[in-house]
């Protein structure tokens, strides 16, 4: 009996201690979208488990995480990282209160330090910080460089440039860009966007997001005109038709075998890009990239984010949560990152041995982005800095200019209107100023 | 002088309840059908019923479509859309286009078939699953198999074209403005259609043999059976489904969302399409519930015409 006693006495000492134990473990969780790094992404954060037994972080991947997390959130569910695709989409969340103010945390955990200049002004929302930037992106231009050294061909500095080595490709039965907006009807705005800050120039281009010049401005028709030049002589994929039917898979797949010579695409292409080269590609080519050609010659790079980390406002575990965001925001965890997951890095400090292991050409890329946005050479990508509606409109109507159902100044006046609408409701995201 | 007869009749509902063969009769009929339905109605009215009264306020307001600010506007959302919006007028035809295509196209070819399939005593099994094997696939699956197969790079037209030699076959049917909405439709018709005709096929299977040894014995030919004996043997099922496809062409959002999303340049946009970009990308959630309240009336519709036929004696 008295042994039954002590069995008994050990076994509720026991799950006392267990249960103790169970509640000192605090649980933050995290969706991200079911990408090609997913998983890697998923050992990166383990390490930070392994160390830190009290705080485990749950990353849960999710096939559609954007409308899912919205729709969680919404409901007073969701993850206590709530990710979304930029600064536009924070800016609905903060406005209904469903995400917490992130200003003292930034003060107590060195946020302010470790991120670049302007990037914290990304999250701003009412003079409030609100989201964290991730993935910084930027477009650059592909080139397929065994067929630019066999034809004697060198990235072009200048739009002027550009235009002529295009009409040189064509002449000889390439492609000049390997474009399609078949995947992703939105690859419509990544051109539009580029156009305007290569011909229009970044200044302008800010000038038009903070009102002070109308986006029927000459610099921006000279800009779309220009990119429906492009279109019209069949530059973009071989033909109008083509370029909406053509797939990612197909436009690498040309740019890889040679029967297109250049492709802007963002810098997440620095991810799947060798599949398509060499041996991986079955063929005998090597790509690198440049700076997409500007009007003036001036290497200008387009800033983009690919994605946002706020706090929910719902969380149980804030403190827990935004020590989690110190971790992944450092400069060894995003290094770590970029280098093993291939996944873009935040726009934070991050210092070249941070790179180690990375292919040339991509750090190249980031330290040239890292260069351009200290020396004002930046300029804006559309999903960033453009509000929800007008965002939809640029890359939703350009096709109607592109089919000939609307001009190019029939196309920035419905802009402009849209804008100047969106712009007196307040709903611009964050534009840093410069 | 007339008296009132003396016959006690209940009628409280306590009275009612003293009387055994009312109560046993109230239980069986009434109360018992009520309760094994219960479950399902309550699941109804949470999932569907609330909604749908929500979908109907949130289309009198201003909504982002998150969180609960809501700033209720009256009409104005229906205002805008019925009067300003010159993008609705074009998906609402695209829409009437879609339903024309689909009350004749998969309508003619499954009569055809189920006629043909209904003549075949051995083999037919294996006939019928083929050609029902496209509705089982999954929406993602098709459109990714068609937008090989018509694509102008290696799709059939560019293999056409290169056996043949003849320019032309290679065409971006998806790619270009006045072909890109019915080519969706002929896709989504692929895997569509085997389902009408299977239904159809056992409609006509369903019909009693005498009648056409009847119309044999009259002197009736192939196409007097077909239109004196099957039509009106498949009519209820027939009406039906054509109620149901109309009301389906005023839904069709997945096949054209995967293969365009209302593109090139709006040609192949449809009211469910912009009201997805309306509710989830330009977060107007109110104006986007205003649409769905529009495509919600257009089925009301439909089904009111078939209603009326029935009461007319229309046999549906």
């Amino acid at each position: 009996m008295k042994r039954l006693k002590i069995c008994f006495g050990m076994l509720v000492l026991l799950l006392a201690l267990s249960s103790v134990g169970a509640q000192d473990v605090t649980t933050v969780s995290m969706w991200f979208g079911e990408s090609e790094y997913a998983q890697c992404i998923t050992e990166v954060v383990n390490g930070f488990n392994d160390v830190n037994p009290a705080l485990q972080i749950e990353i849960i991947p999710q096939a559609d995480t954007w409308n899912t997390t919205r729709t969680a959130v919404a409901g007073g569910g969701g993850p206590d990282v709530v990710r979304s695709p930029g600064p536009s989409f924070v800016y609905e969340m903060a406005q209904q209160g469903l995400i917490l103010p992130l200003d003292s945390f930034a003060d107590e955990m060195g946020w302010r330090d470790t991120f670049v200049g302007w990037a914290l002004d990304l999250g701003l929302v009412d003079g409030q910080l609100y989201s964290l930037a991730d993935e910084l992106e930027t477009l650059v231009m592909y080139y397929n460089k065994t067929l630019f050294e066999a034809n004697g061909w060198t990235p072009p500095d200048t739009m002027d440039e550009l235009i002529a080595l295009a009409e040189e490709m064509e002449a000889a039965g390439i492609v000049p860009f390997s474009h399609g907006n078949a995947d992703w009807r939105p690859t419509n705005e990544w051109f539009v966007g580029e156009f305007m800050t290569q011909i229009a120039g970044p200044h302008n281009v800010y000038k038009a997001l903070t009102g002070q010049i109308p986006w029927t401005d000459e610099s921006m028709v000279e800009a779309m005109e220009t990119l429906d030049m492009m279109q019209q002589r069949g530059w973009f994929g071989g033909g109008l038709d083509l370029y909406f039917t053509n797939t990612f898979d197909t436009n690498l797949s040309m740019l890889g075998n040679g029967e297109a010579a250049m492709n802007i695409e963002g810098t997440w292409r620095f991810n799947g890009i060798p599949d398509y080269f060499g041996e991986a590609g079955g063929n005998d080519n090597d790509w690198d990239w440049a700076p997409v050609p500007s009007k003036t010659g001036d290497d200008l790079f387009t800033i983009g984010m690919g994605n946002t980390s706020s706090i929910n406002a719902n969380t149980p575990h804030p403190q827990e949560t935004a020590t989690f965001l110190t971790w992944f925001f450092s400069a060894e965890t995003q290094g770590a990152m970029l280098s093993n997951c291939g996944k873009g890095p935040a726009p934070i400090h991050l210092p070249e041995d941070a790179m180690v292991g990375l292919d040339s050409r991509v750090s190249r890329a980031y330290a040239a982005l890292s260069e351009a946005s200290a020396d004002d050479r930046y300029g804006y990508t559309t999903w960033t800095f453009w509000p929800p509606k007008s965002d939809v409109y640029i890359y939703e109507e350009v096709e109607r200019v592109w089919t000939g159902e609307i001009t190019v100044m029939d196309y920035l006046e419905g802009l402009n209107e849209l804008f100047a609408e969106e712009l007196a409701a307040g709903d611009i995201p964050p534009i840093p100023s410069r | 002088m007339a008296t009132i007869p003396q016959k006690k009749i209940a009628t409280g509902f306590l009275d009612r309840l003293t009387d055994e063969t009312w109560r046993y009769k109230f239980t069986r009929n009434v109360l018992i059908p009520w309760l094994f339905i219960l479950p399902l109605l309550s699941i109804h009215v949470f999932v569907v019923a609330i909604p749908a009264v929500q979908g109907i306020y949130m289309s009198l307001t201003d909504w982002s479509g998150v969180g609960r600010n809501v700033e209720f506007i009256g009409l104005a959302n229906y205002q805008e859309l019925l009067f300003e919006d010159e993008t609705f007028g074009k998906s609402l035809t695209n829409n009437f286009i879609w339903m024309a295509f689909f009350l004749t196209v998969p309508f003619i070819l499954a009569l055809f078939c189920a006629t043909l399939l209904s003549q075949i005593k051995r083999g037919g099994m294996a006939y019928r699953s083929m050609l029902f094997i496209p509705y089982v696939l999954a929406s993602v699956v098709t459109t990714a198999i068609w937008r090989n197969l018509l694509s102008p790079r290696k799709g059939i037209g560019a293999a056409m074209a290169n056996l043949t030699g003849i320019e032309g076959f290679d065409i971006a049917y998806l790619g270009r403005s006045e072909t890109a909405l019915l080519s969706i439709a002929f896709i989504d018709n692929w895997h569509f259609w085997g389902f009408l005709m299977i239904l159809f096929l056992a409609a006509m299977q369903a019909i009693p043999p005498v009648l056409y040894d009847a119309a044999k014995i009259d002197g009736a030919n192939r196409w007097q059976e077909f239109r004196h004996v099957t039509l009106p043997g498949i009519r209820p099922i027939f009406l039906f489904m054509f109620m149901m496809v109309a009301i389906w062409s005023f839904l069709a959002f997945d096949y054209i969302w995967l293969l365009t999303q209302g593109g090139p340049g709006g040609s192949s946009e449809v009211i469910a399409t912009q009201l997805y970009k309306n509710a989830f990308l330009r977060f107007e959630g109110g104006y986007g519930a205003a649409q769905g309240v529009v495509i919600s009336i257009f089925a009301g519709f439909i089904i009111m015409i078939f209603v009326t036929l029935r009461r007319r004696g229309w046999d549906i």
